[in-house]
């Protein structure tokens, strides 16, 4: 079976500063993927350079066997990204807005349209579909997006931070909608802070450190490479990144 | 002198700083800045020199200006002229400060009195309103002052009193919509007020174009009839506004009192309310305007018909971009009128030139909504990810900024073509060839940003600017030849605005790195 995303010693630098150095990663269709790390670590500049946003300085990528470096079109005809802040217009209405992304990906009106109703009313936003996202909540925004990014039918969905700013009903709503995505055979790919959800929902973990893969697998395998067998995520990723080294004095009174 | 903090010159300190950052903002990076101030001076001295001196020189010898009804009159109507000006940009000014909010929170929710807030905000306003007029006034004042007139310069204090109540006016006027037709519509109506009051004096002057001659006068012969007429002779006050600009101590008073005082009342009155309405502009947003019935999908499965529903879109809702539109509309009326009135008397000598200002008018029109639809771009990343080919979506833009100006020109373009072909297929050329140079020319030099920061930065650079209002002037002047029908002096314009957009132009590839550079 072909590999939801494939990348092969893929590396970036701004300047002279490695911000993805020689990473390798494979993700397999149909599982929910969190790729962690902390600030800074590359996660977002790799996510970037598969979603066809940034040209990377050497290595492949492939999602389903496209070569997102030599047929971009064919990669971004599978792909959804959904950054964490909302790619939106401030002046469309969630509708109008929906009009456009499916217009940019070429979906047939008769599929676009049911497809934006159903999205529109299982995210709440069906009452507000002539409303112009200005007036929207972040949570609104957000979902507004998800919309967007889920319109074409995406075999490959990659959020980054997508419960940032989020209250507990929307995130819900928002996991609910990936998890549903996985279950009708959609990969999902991932980064976020919340360490508790990857726990939770990710059925394999990458943990990325200065532009490098440090581990990378289920939370079970990830537990049995560190020796901790009921360790949380949360310990497994500050022991992997080092961040459990932090000084204690250097926290403020 | 170290002003206390939360007064209210320190407030105006940091305002002023902020407004000075705005401006220098539009010339970009630090190079761009130097170059802005040199070419500001250099424009100062300039003025100074063509205007201000022979002024100077052929005022020296006039003792004094005479007070009689029809110098009373033109003093009046130069006040009333500065006013409507100013009022025009005060009014835009006051209905941003409601909208685009930017600190006004944090202001707000400081210990500050929102009425201090309000005056600081409206005094910064005045100032570069007022830096804006004085730029054009002092360099000429101030000769004419050195040699003779000393009084003179007092037309400048003048000057300040008339931005003083503009801003008052302004701000009574965005109130007033503001209660009359509720936040959702106060931003568009009042961009839109603001663009018809900037231009009502030019189609008051304007009049005699758009009614015809047998109906109005001109201003000028407006003003004569109104002093001979003896109801004028003895109307109290009218020869004030002349007496304050030339330096008379109690009309320079009244002047002082009535500037201070209307900016004044409206800051007592309206101060208070002004937090509130701020928050009710910001709140119209969460019911979210209805942008049209609910319920209605038109999907197209093409990205460059998706591109082009979204810019247009946009455009329309987009309340200073129509107010700046609407302007040029405005402005270009009285020149429709003359073209097709001329046209219907077949007096063809006039209509080459207005075939050439149609084709200047055109470029400007179109430079202005390309560079909004091709760089102005809230979601370049969702444009980016998009399996769509970007030369698809940039046509797409360069179209959804050409319809508006054939929606525009066509009117007056298409009754030209039947009444008069030749001069009406030069037009068209001229128009077409004139606003296809804007568009290529935002194409080439597009500069990314978020639609917001539009206002604040207008053009990429002065190099792309000047040259693209040069180019226009050349393909005018082509255009006007053609027209009257020496088509071989009509080459060398259009040739030399063919080999201007050749040097300007950049491949594909060289914009991409442009792009990439800029990001």
């Amino acid at each position: 079976m072909t590999d939801a995303l494939s990348i092969r010693g893929l590396s970036k630098t701004f300047g002279g500063k490695v911000a993805v150095d020689n990473l390798s990663l494979t993700v397999r269709a149909g599982e929910l993927y969190a790729l962690l790390g902390p600030n800074g670590a590359g996660k977002t500049t790799t996510l970037r350079m598969v979603a066809g946003l940034l040209k990377p300085n050497g290595g492949e990528i492939q999602v389903f066997g496209h070569d997102v470096l030599a047929d971009p079109a064919a990669a971004k005809r599978v792909i959804a990204w959904a950054p964490d802040e909302p790619m939106l217009y401030d002046r469309l209405t969630p509708l109008e807005y929906l009009e456009f992304v499916a217009g940019l990906w070429g979906v047939p009106p008769e599929i676009a349209m049911p497809k934006a109703e159903e999205l529109l009313r299982w995210l709440g936003l069906w009452d507000n579909r002539g409303e112009r996202c200005e007036g929207f909540s972040r949570g609104m925004k957000q979902k507004t997006a998800l919309a967007g990014a889920l319109i074409h039918d995406p075999q490959l969905l990659i959020l980054d931070e997508p419960l940032t700013g989020l209250d507990a009903a929307v995130a819900r709503q928002v996991k609910d909608l990936l998890q549903a995505r996985v279950n009708g055979g959609a990969t999902v790919i991932l980064t976020t802070h919340i360490l508790e959800v990857a726990e939770r929902m990710a059925d394999r973990i990458g943990i990325i450190q200065h532009g490098r893969l440090v581990a990378d697998g289920t939370l079970d395998e990830l537990r049995a490479r560190t020796g901790e067998g009921q360790a949380t995520l949360e310990d497994l990723f500050l022991e992997l990144t080092g961040g459990d080294e932090a000084p204690a004095e250097s926290l403020p009174a | 002198m170290i002003a206390p903090a939360g007064s209210t010159l320190w407030l105006l300190r940091h305002e002023m700083r902020l407004t000075w950052r705005r401006m220098t903002e539009r010339r970009g990076r630090r190079r761009g800045r130097f170059a802005s101030i040199w070419i500001t001076a250099a424009f100062l001295v300039g003025l100074m020199l063509i205007a201000g001196l022979p002024l100077g020189f052929a005022l020296r010898r006039v003792h004094e200006i005479p007070i009689t009804p029809l110098s009373s009159l033109i003093g009046a109507a130069i006040v009333l002229i500065a006013f409507t000006l100013m009022l025009s940009q005060t009014l835009a000014a006051a209905v941003d400060a409601l909208y685009e909010r930017a600190d006004l929170d944090l202001l707000f929710s400081s210990p500050i009195a929102p009425r201090r807030v309000l005056a600081v905000r409206f005094l910064a306003v005045s100032f570069s309103v007022f830096a804006l007029f004085g730029m054009i006034v002092t360099p000429i004042l101030l000769p004419i002052a050195v040699m003779g007139h000393p009084t003179w310069l007092a037309a400048v204090l003048v000057l300040f009193c008339i931005v003083l109540a503009a801003s008052g006016a302004g701000l009574l006027l965005a109130a007033t919509l503001f209660r009359l037709i509720g936040p959702r519509r106060t931003r568009t109506v009042g961009q839109v007020l603001a663009a018809v009051v900037g231009a009502a004096f030019f189609l008051i002057a304007q009049a005699r174009n758009i009614l015809g001659g047998a109906k109005t006068a001109s201003l000028f012969s407006t003003i004569m009839q109104m002093s001979a007429d003896p109801r004028f002779q003895h109307v109290p006050g009218l020869s004030w506004p002349l007496r304050a600009l030339l330096g008379e101590p109690l009309p320079l008073l009244a002047a002082i009192g009535v500037g201070g005082g209307v900016f004044l009342i409206a800051n007592q009155v309206l101060g208070a309310r002004f937090a509130a309405d701020a928050a009710a502009a910001a709140g119209a947003g969460a019911g979210g305007p209805r942008a049209r019935a609910a319920g209605r999908m038109r999907f197209v499965a093409s990205a460059f018909a998706a591109t082009l529903s979204k810019e247009l879109r946009l455009i329309a809702r987009d309340p200073a971009l129509v107010a700046q539109v609407l302007l040029r509309v405005l402005y270009m009326l009285p020149l429709g009128f003359v073209i097709l009135r001329q046209a219907g008397q077949a007096q063809t000598l006039v209509l080459p030139g207005s075939a050439a200002a149609l084709s200047l008018v055109a470029s400007q029109v179109a430079g202005s909504l390309a560079w909004i639809t091709i760089s102005a771009e809230d979601a370049p990343d969702l444009l980016s990810c998009a399996p769509a080919p970007t030369r698809t979506l940039r046509q797409a833009k360069v179209a959804a900024a050409v319809l508006p100006v054939a929606v525009m020109l066509a009117p007056v373009l298409i009754p030209l073509a039947v009444l008069t072909p030749w001069i009406g297929l030069s037009a068209i050329l001229g128009c077409t060839a004139s606003v296809a140079m804007a568009a290529m020319m935002n194409v080439w030099w597009q500069k990314p940003g978020k639609r917001a920061d539009f206002r604040r930065r207008r053009s990429s650079s002065w190099l792309v600017t000047i040259a693209e209002l040069l180019l226009g002037f050349v393909i005018a002047a082509a255009t006007g030849l053609f027209a009257a029908g020496l088509i071989g002096w009509a080459l060398i314009p259009a040739v030399l605005a063919l080999v201007g957009v050749l040097m300007l132009s950049r491949s594909d590839a060289q914009i991409a790195q442009a792009l990439r550079a800029a990001s």
